[in-house]
């Protein structure tokens, strides 16, 4: 009746609940007078009365928060699936580096005038914090090995890495790669990128820094160091590279040449290994993130459905006390 | 003792073999123990660390067991790269039917077709 054309005119009630029913109306809310603020009731719905404008922005928002559990709910279960894909690889791709280990030893603190450092980094984003781990690793390496007459780049792998440093440190960067795990990664993949870096850059030492796999939830920033063959020569020649020279050299003529090949050689194995590590650990952090963003969903869904049922539940409870003061305030004139 | 295809030639490693680094070529590694094979593999090329403690660490590109060869295709790969090489133009082609031929070549001498 009244209350119906008020409806249908799209006009606010606070002003028709203003007169006999706000005394009788416990309200939720402690506000003043019913249109006091905008925010209303709990500052959630829009201001106490209106009915139906904040019912459906809160529908919607409702129907978006649930589509967004189920995409991250799917995010997750394919990254689990591509993780186990990918870890069995990488387990039995560790074997490839570590005779070069064994035979040459592992020397961080080689000093040296070219260094370049190798960032990898994922291509897709939504993967958790490994990227910015990686790439606040890299610049402190960049800030450790820099110094006067002293040359250092970076070579990065994945756009992630590249969006970040091209920031802040476009001149240092020498190469970049991205795409690498569009077909899948292999060992050819990993000699191929070898071969343009050797091509193109001329660098002393460098320095590997990915995310190493240890567990779904861990994930290690790991640095291998990697020397050139005249850094290696150089370093067996001063004693400090174990017993390098105690080993006869079969192959060659030259005993650089086959350390040349063997350099080229442990670059190649260990960026393999690098980039299947970091893929592991892209799905594993993509797996937790996805996890926690599926779960915040949940919890918000649940919120929102509690005030959107507790601001419906309202509505009708105003409307039938019109209902029944309009009858009333009838009969009572009768 | 583990026999492998040196760059130099076939090389045999018995406990107490001097440190060495050896490059490898394409060709077969086979384990002989108490003077029979016991497995044969075919290695694409690689290294070869033996160290001082008589433990050898093979790296190598591509290794399988002889087993899971088929000759009728090795026969054939072979005849292909000699048919390359005879029409290769460039260095490039050239060095690349040469490497199939010595690979080819091994396989076939390594499973005695």
């Amino acid at each position: 009746m009244a209350s119906g054309s008020a409806r249908k005119a799209g006009m606010r009630l606070s002003s028709l609940l203003s007169g006999s029913l706000a005394s009788g109306i416990k309200s939720q809310t402690a506000a003043a007078s019913p249109w006091s603020s905008s925010t209303g009731a709990a500052g959630e719905l829009g201001p106490f009365g209106s009915r139906f404008a904040s019912s459906q922005a809160v529908r919607n928002r409702m129907k978006s928060v649930k589509s967004i559990q189920k995409i991250t709910k799917a995010m997750k279960m394919v990254a689990a699936s591509k993780l186990r894909g990918v870890v069995s690889k990488t387990e039995k791709s560790r074997g490839l580096w570590q005779p070069f280990i064994a035979l040459l030893g592992d020397h961080p603190g080689v000093d040296a005038k070219k260094v370049s450092i190798l960032t990898v980094s994922t291509d897709r984003g939504l993967c958790g914090g490994i990227n910015s781990t990686a790439v606040k690793y890299s610049k402190a390496l960049l800030k450790l090995s820099s110094g006067p007459d002293k040359e250092v780049s970076y070579i990065i792998v994945g756009d992630k890495a590249r969006a970040i440093l091209q920031r802040d440190s476009k001149q240092s960067i020498a190469l970049t790669v991205t795409e690498t795990q569009k077909i899948s990664i292999s060992f050819t993949q990993a000699s191929m990128i070898v071969d343009e870096i050797v091509k193109d850059l001329d660098f002393d030492v460098v320095r590997v820094m990915y995310n190493k796999f240890n567990s779904v939830v861990q994930f290690l920033p790991t640095v291998t160091t990697i020397l050139s063959p005249e850094t290696l020569i150089r370093e067996s020649e001063s004693g400090k590279l174990g017993d390098l020279d105690a080993y006869e050299v079969e192959g060659a003529e030259m005993k650089s040449e086959v350390l040349q090949n063997l350099s080229e050689f442990q670059f190649a194995s260990v960026l393999y290994n690098a980039f299947l590590e970091n893929a592991c650990s892209e799905q594993g952090a993509r797996m937790s993130a996805m996890d926690s963003s599926t779960r915040n969903a949940t919890e918000m869904l649940d919120k929102l459905t509690l005030s959107y049922n507790r601001s419906r539940q309202a509505t009708i409870t105003t409307e039938l006390i019109e209902i029944i003061s309009g009858a009333a305030a009838l009969e009572a004139s009768n | 003792m583990v026999i492998l295809p040196a760059t130099t030639g076939q090389m045999g490693v018995l406990p107490g073999h001097v440190p060495t680094i050896a490059e490898l070529k394409p060709g077969v590694l086979s384990v002989h123990e108490g003077g029979q094979v016991k497995t044969q593999y075919f290695v694409s090329s690689g290294f070869a660390f033996i160290h001082a403690n008589s433990v050898t660490d093979v790296i190598a590109i591509e290794a399988v067991p002889l087993d899971k060869f088929d000759p009728e295709e090795v026969k054939k790969g072979l005849a292909d790269c000699t048919q390359k090489l005879n029409a290769a133009t460039t260095d490039l082609e050239r060095a690349q039917a040469q490497i199939g031929i010595e690979v080819h070549g091994a396989l076939t001498s390594a499973l005695g077709v």
